[in-house]
């Protein structure tokens, strides 16, 4: 009975996710109309490393305040009733088969240390959790990798009937295909770079479900250990009474492997609430009730080994900024052009948990994860890719779905006069320059008010010695915003003759050209 | 029908079915054969583009029964329609209107905008006003672009958009804007909405191309709008202070004539826009506004 109730609210809170997933995109309008972000509110673990980052309240985190009350009350109930990625791990996990492993691997000490590796960074500015935080994990894996994987596998399929042609097959096809695109498929199909990394580490993860079920949940998940930790003296506290003889029924359906059988020794701090060990146990001596002395091993991590996580976390702090990135000529590295309302670069990576939530909302696909160009401690942190998509004028998109600040949110107005980089041309190969050819593109494109790119006219001697007057482009410093339509659009394809780098960012105090 | 042989194929014949009674019949022939170009004035879009349409002899004269009407307006640009990137959505909606008025089976509205369509599509207002209307508003979909021969004054083939050529009838809806390389963007370059593959590259030999275009797509229909104009920083726009209101609609048959037309509106001359000229030139119509029959309406 419990666990019907329990798998239809897994149930009800991953159908909730995905929706919320499909709602992060535009339909046209500015506004989205959905609260996308609420996982990533809800989650305890981007709360407290955010706060501890970058010393800053968000006033959005109310639910994951929620989320750490409910945990003290109930124990890890976020784990085994609600969390999508748990849910998918047991969806997953169901593909194992019957005969379960006789000795569990028992790796739970690994989550706490990795917990405690995490905060300990984050009390030292150093924000790695989106790396391994659940939430993020999930919506940077869909986002990034498997919808647009979904995508493309659909739109292949289709495509490839429909080019059978043959009639009655085109028409059904066609016809399911075109309710996919309104009820599941993206509007355009997303490409990222990082997408194979990003996918094989996530598929790797539900694979280890085949290994031992929920072996995320119970080994790697530092939010489960945060829950852990809070849930050791929750008020929820399961009881044996003698009734029990020991038959071990319990053992193989516990979820978190919290040692169910073992009375006196279960490990409350493993306990996902499943209470699969109460509507299985044929004495009916398993109980769960409020306000019991808790019958619970305790959390045994070794003091030794907690000080070195502890010392590894300080120490990750230096060692991912020694860096060549952060001392090259100047302040910045050219491609880093972060998405507008971005915080300066030091305050974006201490709030960025690398959800992609800003990637799968933006408009054009232009922003992109990172591998390396931020070092190690931005991976997967978003770039502006002007040559796959440039950033749409009138959007503000991105940071309305950042659950951190660390790309603030815009008003239009802001929006529009926020510097992400500066266009300059290439006159080696731009076509009125160097090959005496008429274009006037990125002139064209230009979104700015006034245009930021102004038009000199000019004559230019073809090959045949002809003289032509012809409009060259010269970017106006002060006008222009980075948003790269120029560069997306410019007709030089590959290397394209106008292109967009940092300098200029709003953003930061010394990556500047101009005197002000 | 072919597009191509409409005009005469009307006058023949084609209107018969759509006009009851020999005198309207009659009535609409002449009106059709006065006037070239009719421009209205008027704070109403809505009646402006109506009363433009009826001087040059009702949408009648152009749209049969049982049409598949293709509606191109410029939807190329994510701007609100009081900054004059786009064309106005009322005289769109009332195109769409009149299509169904006069028998259309359907009324297709598409652009092939340059930034973000759905953007584009939602904040110029059209994708709303010609829906109300009963216009299928669709996105561009990549696998309906097909190569097709060109005239070859500057390009030999191009894919374009098959719904467009396509279609029994096709009406242009441009809005009238300065563009920094074809000094204006009128209904001709309009055209470039129905074209797929990297457009960039157009602008390397734009005159003719815009001729090439206008001798494969020969709309049914050119409607100008010069509701509101962009006279700087076109063709996106943004600043208001470039915008004119000048509560003009020009409609006419004629590509060249209309475009010629246009220009007047921004104080220049026909003569003075490239494609212009190399249209007239190519025999695709007429810049010479002196000799066109010119019907000018206030609403």
């Amino acid at each position: 009975m419990i666990r019907k109730i329990r798998l239809t609210s897994q149930a009800i809170f991953l159908l909730l996710f995905l929706w919320l997933f499909l709602q992060t995109e535009s339909k046209g309008a500015d506004e989205l109309g959905y609260p996308v972000k609420i996982f990533l509110d809800a989650d305890p673990l981007i709360f407290i490393t955010t706060l501890f980052a970058s010393h800053e309240w968000i006033q959005s985190f109310f639910l994951a305040i929620f989320v750490i009350v409910a945990t003290v009350i109930l124990g890890r109930v976020f784990c085994g009733w609600i969390c999508p990625l748990g849910t998918l791990n047991n969806i997953v996990g169901t593909l194992q088969k019957r005969k379960p492993r006789k000795v569990p691997l028992s790796l739970h000490w690994l989550k706490y240390y990795i917990l405690i590796f995490l905060v300990t960074a984050s009390l030292f500015s150093l924000q790695l959790t989106g790396i391994f935080d659940p939430i993020s994990f999930l919506i940077r894996s869909l986002s990034l990798s498997v919808y647009p994987l979904i995508s493309y596998a659909t739109k292949a399929t289709f495509d490839t009937l429909f080019n059978f042609n043959i009639p009655l097959l085109v028409d059904v096809s066609e016809f399911i295909y075109t309710l996919g695109k309104r009820l599941w498929l993206p509007f355009q199909q997303p490409y990222f770079l990082q997408s194979f990394l990003l996918g094989f580490l996530f598929f790797i993860i539900l694979w280890l479900n085949i290994l031992e079920k929920r072996f995320w949940c119970k080994y790697i998940c530092p939010l489960g250990a945060l829950l852990g930790v809070l849930s050791r003296f929750s008020l929820l506290q399961r009881t044996v009474s003698d009734g029990c003889n020991s038959c071990g029924a319990c053992t193989f359906d516990c979820q978190g492997n919290a040692a169910p059988d073992q009375k006196e020794k279960w490990h409350n701090t493993e306990c996902l609430a499943c209470m699969n060990c109460d509507d299985l146990c044929p004495q009916n001596a398993v109980q769960f009730g409020f306000f019991r002395k808790p019958q619970t091993a305790p959390l045994d991590l070794g003091k030794r080994r907690v000080l070195g996580m502890i010392l590894s976390g300080m120490a990750a702090v230096p060692l991912v900024r020694i860096t060549g990135i952060n001392k090259q000529a100047g302040t910045a590295e050219p491609k880093l052009i972060r998405p507008p309302g971005s915080l300066a670069e030091k305050q974006f990576l201490s709030k960025c948990v690398k959800c992609g939530e800003c990637m799968k909302v933006c408009i054009t696909n232009g922003l992109q994860p990172t591998l390396l160009e931020a070092g190690l401690e931005g991976i997967w942190s978003p770039i502006l890719v002007p040559r796959i998509g440039y950033c749409e004028y009138r959007c503000t998109l991105c940071g309305q779905v950042c659950p951190t600040g660390a790309i603030k949110k815009l008003e239009l107005p802001e929006k529009e006069k926020t510097k992400i980089g500066l266009a300059m041309i290439d006159k080696g190969r731009c076509l009125p320059y160097a090959h005496a050819t008429p274009c006037i593109v990125c002139q064209e494109v230009c979104p700015t008010p006034q245009k930021a790119i102004w038009l000199e006219k000019a004559k230019v001697i073809n090959k045949d010695g002809k003289v032509l007057n012809l409009n060259q482009p010269h970017v106006d410093l002060d006008l222009c915003i980075g948003c790269g339509l120029c560069e997306a659009k410019c007709p030089i394809l590959g290397q394209p003759a106008i292109y967009v780098t940092s300098i200029g960012e709003s953003r930061s105090k010394d990556n500047q050209l101009l005197l002000s | 029908m072919n597009r191509r042989d409409f005009l005469k194929a009307t006058l023949a014949a084609g209107t018969v079915l759509a006009v009851p009674g020999v005198s309207g019949l009659f009535s609409m022939l002449e009106a059709a054969e006065k006037t070239d170009l009719a421009v209205a004035t008027g704070p109403s879009p809505a009646s402006i583009t109506k009363a433009a349409i009826d001087a040059l002899g009702g949408i009648k004269a152009f749209i049969s029964r049982g049409d598949v009407v293709v509606v191109k307006p410029n939807i190329g640009w994510d701007r609100l329609p009081v900054y004059a990137a786009t064309t106005n959505p009322e005289v769109v909606a009332t195109v769409v209107a009149l299509c169904y008025e006069a028998g259309a089976k359907q009324v297709k509205v598409f652009d092939h905008s340059v930034v973000d369509p759905r953007r584009c599509y939602k904040q110029s207002g059209i994708a709303a006003a010609a829906t109300a209307s009963g216009g299928v508003v669709s996105f561009i979909d990549d696998r309906k672009f097909r190569d097709m021969k060109l005239p070859g004054v500057a390009l030999k083939s191009w894919p374009l958009y098959i719904e467009a050529i396509e279609a029994d009838k096709f009406i242009n809806i441009p809005i009238a804007k300065t563009h920094g390389l074809s000094t204006l963007t009128l209904g001709m370059k309009n055209l470039m909405g129905i074209m797929g593959s990297s457009r960039g590259r157009i602008h390397q030999r734009m005159d003719g191309s815009l001729v090439d275009l206008a001798m494969t797509v020969k709309p049914t229909l050119v409607i100008l709008d010069a509701v509101r104009i962009l006279t700087a920083n076109g063709p996106q726009g943004g600043d208001l202070s470039d915008v004119r209101q000048l509560n003009t609609v020009v409609a006419g048959w004629d590509q060249v004539a209309v475009d010629a037309y246009g220009a007047t509106l921004f104080g220049l001359k026909g003569s003075s826009l490239g494609f212009v000229v190399a249209g007239h030139k190519a025999g695709l119509g007429s810049m010479d506004l002196a000799k066109l029959r010119i019907k000018k309406i206030n609403v």
